[in-house]
């Protein structure tokens, strides 16, 4: 019997296939490169903000909350928190600073972590800058986030 | 089919490798899915869609079907020389289809560096997204085909196949079939129909 | 067993599943937060206990694989390891390496790890999968790269199989992608853009290469299908993965400051990220049935058809539930995604992991296959664990849709505490059936300790 389907041409479809569509992916990632500037807020960033984005990262905040949807899903989401305070950058540090260590009984509570002055600034402007990259369809879909 | 033996029934359903028309599949899931795609988004947005559908340049379009259905032909008499066994045939006739492949990417590429060139992108408007990703889906296709074509060319051209195995031919043959075949589609759909 | 240092492999299993229990503990202790917010605060807050819980996942998995690697690659490429002696140093050197980042965790605040780790030099912490220390993760690598080295020039100088190519591409790609890990720039979207290059190529793409290569090397021992014929079928489905997965990559670009065209593209080609898991559960179930041989090894039979079962509706069915964007702007980041998530881990890499494990640890262990007792108990603890993350699954699939509904779909929306406490119920039948996990998993490794008589056979 005359084989109809082969090792090598089921081999060239994996190689040949993956590889067209790395390419198009890669094409796709250029593309998206050029417009993402129109839309990441990227004139926000200052240093207040990469310090806030260490802050952020350095006391693990995507363990429990999602910020713009990824990261953990035990806490608010925080892409549009800066909205939901009110446009306050006050009141976000009013906020963290005022978590009670000993949390609260028999709650979810976020713990205190002890941030300096400068480190809420820098928390307060980062989520700040956040909330003003435009995503699409305005993602969060409301203000509950 | 064998005539001498009519006992055995030979049936094949699809020529060449299976393998390849698993990969056909999908790809043709994939561009039915974004015509579909396409046909809901015009009937919402038919005012955008016939705007700036005129724009588009039918002429170079209309010979580019020709061009791939001319191709197309080609294919097959390729198939069908080594079929009777007639290599050097074969292999020139896949070159007259690789020269028409050639052809549409010419055109294509002025098509693309006009619009380019008017500071149209993906993100332009959802008309100029579908006409970008389904035309230039389309084109990687067929370079991806023209590569496929070439392939077997030299291969036919070095007699590595005759009339009892061709199989290659005849795979490489059904994707570029799948190649014109989306085109057909998509021309009239994207470029014509208002 | 045919190759001595093949035996390499018993040590990374143990240490897997060790992890593994580890793993489900800090598991049940999220769970259990979820119910009651104090519980263990603050000695260990919720974001520590769910670092924990998915790093140690990714760090077992990665045990697993090598585990895997040792054992399959000398066999298929009919040689000894390249160094054994390489593959024993890295197992201590990774073990160390991923104990001591775990006690990091456990005993010192996050911000106080990422100073003592010197993060400032390069920032490369606290991003979710990506925790771990930057020196952690330059561990990470030079453990992939010497462990990519050994099995690459096992295969390259022995036998080259389809399996072992597959699985080498799978490992290099993992070890390729892993180093996005490292770029963290201050724009959250473009972090955001290339934080998936890791995650989602990994999980969505080179590993479910491992994981079709381990499927079909078990396989091919159990069922004694002629190799040709398993090797045309890990052939394609591997192809339709990476085909529909690379660009399926865009179902994560949808609402992260990416245009919008990835909710076309991401949502058309993650769509059919299903087909290639369909095809395996096809694969799988025709190999067993063209049988040329009864395997004693029942449970490796069982688990492998679980592999491909429980793969296609965790990844196949689940994710295709909340993949198209219209439905994703809804369910994007609440419990639908922790639902699949669950399902689609544990289906796809920790049963092919137990497959593995199931088939070979018996052989290393001087025999074909456990005795009738052990399997039993081996086949209760499947499916104890298979059946409670069935419903581990549902459970949150009920708490999403009920989430999404009060927080994000009505009229009239309440705010996220709001509606955690109204979804409180199935976060109490989630723990229950955690609970059982656990108790599967103990049943699990209690039939590695059961004695009986050994079924005779001679070893594939």
């Amino acid at each position: 019997m005359k084989e109809t389907f082969t090792k090598s041409m089921a081999r060239n479809i994996y190689y040949g296939g993956s590889m067209f569509f790395l390419l198009v992916f890669i094409g796709l990632t250029y593309d998206t490169h050029q417009e993402i500037p129109k839309r990441d807020n990227h004139e926000a960033i200052n240093e207040v903000v990469a310090l806030g984005k260490r802050v952020w990262e350095e006391n693990n905040c995507i363990g429990c909350h999602t910020l713009l949807g990824e990261g953990a899903y035990f806490a608010p989401e925080l892409g549009n928190v800066y909205t939901r305070f009110g446009e306050s950058t006050e009141a976000l540090k009013g906020f963290i600073k005022s978590r009670p260590v000993e949390g609260i009984p028999g709650r979810r509570s976020m713990p205190q972590f002890n941030l300096s002055e400068e480190e809420l600034e820098g928390i307060a402007e980062f989520l700040k800058y956040v909330d003003g990259i435009e995503t699409a369809r305005d993602w969060p879909p409301n203000i509950q986030g | 089919m064998n005539h001498t033996d009519k006992n055995i029934v030979q049936y094949k359903p699809l020529p060449g490798d299976f393998a390849i028309w698993v990969f056909i599949f999908a790809e043709l899931l994939v561009f039915g899915i974004l015509f579909i795609s396409y046909a809901f988004t015009r009937k919402y947005n038919l005012e955008l869609f016939n705007h700036h559908q005129q724009f588009l340049d039918r002429e170079t379009g209309a010979i580019n079907t020709v061009l791939l259905i001319t191709s197309s032909y080609f294919v097959v008499r390729a198939v069908d020389a080594i079929k009777k066994n007639m290599s050097q045939q074969s292999a020139r006739w896949l070159a007259l289809g690789l020269l028409c492949g050639a052809a549409f990417v010419v055109f294509k590429i002025l098509e693309f560096n006009e619009k380019f060139s008017e500071g149209i992108t993906l993100s332009t408007n959802i008309f100029y997204m579908f006409y970008l990703c389904l035309t230039g889906f389309h084109f990687m296709h067929v370079l991806l085909g023209m590569v496929i074509l070439a392939f077997i060319l030299v291969k036919t051209h070095r007699r590595k196949y005759n009339a009892d195995d061709h199989d290659g031919v005849e795979t490489g043959a059904s994707y570029w079939h799948m190649v014109d075949l989306v085109w057909i589609i998509l021309f009239p759909l994207v470029y014509i129909i208002r | 067993m045919k190759y001595q240092s093949q035996l390499v492999a018993q040590k990374y299993f143990i240490a897997a599943l060790s992890l593994f229990l580890g793993q489900i503990l800090f598991g049940v202790i999220m769970g259990m937060q979820y119910v009651v917010g104090d519980f263990l605060f603050p000695e260990i807050p919720f974001n520590i206990a769910r670092m924990v819980h998915t790093n140690l996942l990714i760090v077992w998995l990665l045990f697993a694989f090598m585990g895997a690697s040792y054992y399959l690659v000398p066999e298929e490429s009919e040689r000894e390891l390249y160094s054994p002696a390489l593959a024993n140093l890295m197992f201590w050197i990774f073990l160390v390496a991923g104990a001591l980042t775990v006690l990091g965790y456990l005993l010192f605040t996050y911000s106080e790890l990422a100073a003592l780790t010197f993060n400032e030099l390069w920032p490369t912490m606290g991003r979710e999968f990506l925790e771990q220390p930057t020196i952690t993760k330059v561990g990470i690598v030079i453990v992939a790269l010497a462990f990519v080295f050994n099995i690459g020039m096992t295969i390259l100088t022995g036998r080259k199989t389809v399996v072992s190519l597959v699985l080498l591409t799978g490992l290099v790609g993992l070890a390729v992608f892993f180093l996005f890990a490292f770029y963290n720039p201050v724009n959250v979207v473009l972090d955001k853009y290339w934080w998936w290059w890791v995650v989602h190529l990994w999980v969505e793409g080179v590993w479910e290469l491992i994981l079709g290569a381990i499927l079909a090397f078990v396989l091919i021992k159990v069922t004694g299908v002629d190799r040709e014929v398993i090797e045309k079928w890990l052939y394609i489905i591997i192809a339709m993965t990476l085909i529909t997965g690379i660009i399926g990559t865009g179902h994560h670009y949808f609402w992260i400051g990416t245009p919008d065209y990835w909710q076309w593209l991401g949502s058309i080609f993650s769509a059919m990220e299903p087909i290639p898991f369909f095809m395996m559960t096809l694969f799988a179930f025709n190999m067993v049935n063209k049988r040329r041989r009864d395997h004693p090894n029942k449970a490796a039979v069982l688990w492998a058809l679980g592999t491909a079962v429980m793969a296609f509706l965790g990844a196949g069915v689940w994710g295709f539930m909340h993949t198209l964007a219209p439905i994703n702007y809804y369910t994007h980041g609440t419990q639908i995604t922790a639902a699949h998530g669950h399902m689609a881990f544990y289906g796809a890499y920790v049963m092919i992991s137990l497959t593995m494990i199931s088939y070979s640890m018996p052989i290393m262990r001087g025999k074909v296959a456990n005795s009738q007792a052990a399997q039993t108990l081996e086949m209760w603890s499947f499916w104890l664990m298979t059946v409670s993350m069935v419903f581990i699954t549902l459970f949150l699939t009920a708490a999403g849709i009920l989430q999404v509904y009060l927080q994000r779909f009505t009229d009239t929306p309440i705010t996220f505490m709001q509606a955690q406490e109204k979804i409180e119920i199935f976060y109490w039948l989630r723990e229950v059936s955690g609970i059982v996990f656990l108790i599967g998993l103990i049943v699990y490794f209690i039939s590695f300790f059961v004695k009986g008589e050994e079924p005779q056979g001679v070893e594939a």
